[in-house]
């Protein structure tokens, strides 16, 4: 059986070490890596792609959540804190799991019963994104994303009935989406095509599109591009 | 904001004050004086209200000026029986001058010379000065003596209730959570890979723990203690960052029963890991001097690290600590904290070598 690829992250060796420990009694669980701060973390999650991964949130220089944010794809987390527990409690449900140190044992049984559960129903279910906005952290599914809105140096997801505004480009944004399912409909709008619920030809050979019970004009040089793109 | 509202205060005070005084000495010469002159008596009340303004005005500006109105009593006594006199004698000067030009000149009632006429009249007026005088400078010092112990008495209160944030302060910020649960994580740890160690763990952090739920507020402490409980510190962050900490540590034996506020220097070396060491990926030294220069306590940290996230906002630890100095030393104890090429160096300043 092919096992879960788990990275640890954490600046102290004794606490990386105590979670090795916690991790014994779970065969199906393989540490592939070790890293004491963001930069070392983020370089083995591009080469390893981890199932899971055990992050500390104080760090030098980047913290855990600096490191999430900055990734294009972003694994299970399960974070391990001190004392930073309400910085994690603002997360809305999808984050996995939170454990204060010390672990207890029955309680990091539960998080890792609740990665395995994860791991069963998510096998299809595609990349995340990690956003702070604010005080709350939001992981996003890339396919709940259904409209990227620029304003000034910042940009607005919209995704299941919310709202997140990160610091980030609509460019930047674009390349980190998957060109197949995302679109730019003009200067300022960036639309998941799953959600398109119908699409309305208008005069010079623009078109209007109903999304999500919205409805977004595409630019004429988009317009083009969107016949194409439509098209095969 | 304070002081405007005491010189409009100051000034209610001259006015009204000169003025109830003017008038009643026209009422009075108005009922005792057989040749009571009108012109003379306006003439007379506003030479009253404006002469006798700006010489006490003179004086509360000189006595602002040397400080006089924060002497102790004896210190003031002696200065205030001639500034009393002088004050006088100008009053009486004045008033008589006033009197003799008047009624030699306009109403040729007085015929005599002015030295006479002074010889003669002189000691009434200058009694009158002296009580008057004395009743102002009385009032006026009066006045700042109540200013100053109501000021001591809302500085007590500040001092009881900073001592008492401090005590608060002490048990989450000596025992900074991040601090006391990651020990605990190690020493978990250190159970399996070290065991002695793990126990030497256990004593230093029961120590530390200890101190902070026994500390008493608002007391000093010798330097002895206070670094004991530094080294303590310093040993359990040694045992959790491993090869990322390194500590340089220079007292000087002799300066060690010196009393200094508990906390001091541990605040110091707390923010010198926590905003140096902690934040680097490879960490780095701290180093610590304690040694005496111009016959002040001097307490040095210096760590890897920047200012700028920090000196925006100072932590509640520094905040904290530069009140209780503030307070206990007044003035005469100081920090500071500066950045120098990634160094950070904070120095402490206590009187008492």
């Amino acid at each position: 059986m092919k096992k879960f690829k788990v990275i640890i992250v954490d600046d102290e060796r004794s606490a990386r070490e105590e979670i090795r420990r916690a991790l014994l009694p779970y065969p199906d669980y393989e540490v592939i890596g070790e890293a004491r701060n963001a930069d070392e973390a983020e370089a083995l999650i591009h080469a390893h792609r981890p199932d899971l991964l055990f992050l500390d949130i104080r760090m030098p220089e980047r913290s855990g959540f600096d490191l999430l944010a900055a990734l294009p794809d972003v694994p299970e987390v399960i974070f391990t804190t001190a004392f930073d527990q309400y910085a994690v409690q603002a997360f809305d449900n999808n984050a996995l799991d939170y454990l204060m140190k010390p672990i207890r044992v029955e309680r990091f049984a539960q998080a890792m019963e609740k990665h395995g559960k994860k791991m069963q129903e998510n096998n299809t279910t595609g990349k995340q994104l990690f956003i702070k906005d604010g005080e709350q952290c939001y992981f996003i599914k890339l396919k709940d994303i259904y409209l990227v809105e620029s304003a000034d140096n910042y940009a607005r997801l919209h995704f299941n009935d919310k709202k997140a505004l990160i610091r980030a480009s609509l460019h930047q944004l674009e390349e980190k989406l998957d060109p197949d399912i995302f679109f730019r409909i003009n200067r300022t709008q960036l639309i998941n095509t799953q959600y398109i619920t119908h699409i309305q030809p208008t005069t010079g050979g623009r078109f209007t599109i109903h999304l999500y019970n919205m409805t977004l004009e595409i630019s004429s040089r988009q317009s083009v591009k969107f016949r194409q793109w439509n098209k095969p | 904001m304070g002081k405007r509202t005491s010189l409009t205060l100051y000034w209610k005070c001259q006015l009204i004050g000169w003025t109830i005084a003017a008038f009643y000495w026209e009422v009075d010469a108005f009922i005792r004086s057989a040749h009571f002159n009108f012109t003379f008596a306006v003439i007379n009340f506003i030479a009253d209200i404006i002469v006798n303004i700006i010489i006490t005005h003179l004086y509360h500006t000189y006595a602002l000026r040397k400080g006089w109105h924060q002497l102790s009593l004896q210190a003031l006594l002696w200065r205030l029986i001639p500034a009393v006199v002088i004050l006088s004698v100008v009053f009486t000067a004045t008033v008589m001058l006033r009197f003799y030009l008047f009624n030699h000149y306009i109403l040729h009632s007085f015929s005599g010379s002015f030295p006479a006429y002074v010889v003669n009249a002189g000691w009434v007026s200058f009694i009158a000065g002296i009580r008057i005088m004395f009743i102002w400078v009385l009032a006026w010092h009066m006045y700042h003596y109540a200013q100053r112990e109501i000021k001591a008495a809302r500085e007590n209160a500040q001092l009881q209730l900073i001592a008492r944030e401090a005590q608060l302060n002490n048990l989450s910020a000596q025992l900074n959570p991040h601090f006391f649960f990651n020990s605990l994580n190690n020493i978990k740890a250190l159970v399996i890979e070290n065991p002695d160690l793990a126990r030497r763990a256990i004593d230093l952090l029961s120590d530390l723990l200890r101190t902070s739920l026994l500390h008493k507020q608002g007391q000093l402490i010798p330097l002895r203690d206070e670094l004991g409980l530094v080294k303590d510190y310093l040993e359990l962050e040694q045992l959790r960052f491993e090869e990322r900490l390194t500590i340089s540590l220079l007292a000087d034996e002799k300066l060690m029963n010196i009393s200094v506020p508990p906390l001091c220097l541990q605040t110091l070396v707390e923010n010198a890991i926590k905003h140096g060491i902690s934040k680097k990926k490879e960490g780095g030294l701290i180093t610590i001097n304690i040694s005496e220069e111009d016959n002040l306590l001097k307490m040095t940290v210096q760590n890897p690290g920047n200012l700028n996230n920090i000196q925006t906002s100072p932590g509640l630890g520094i905040r904290n600590l530069k009140e209780r100095l503030q307070l206990q030393f007044r003035g005469s104890a100081s920090f500071h904290i500066i950045q120098h090429d990634g160094i950070v160096l904070s120095t402490l300043l206590i009187p008492g070598v």
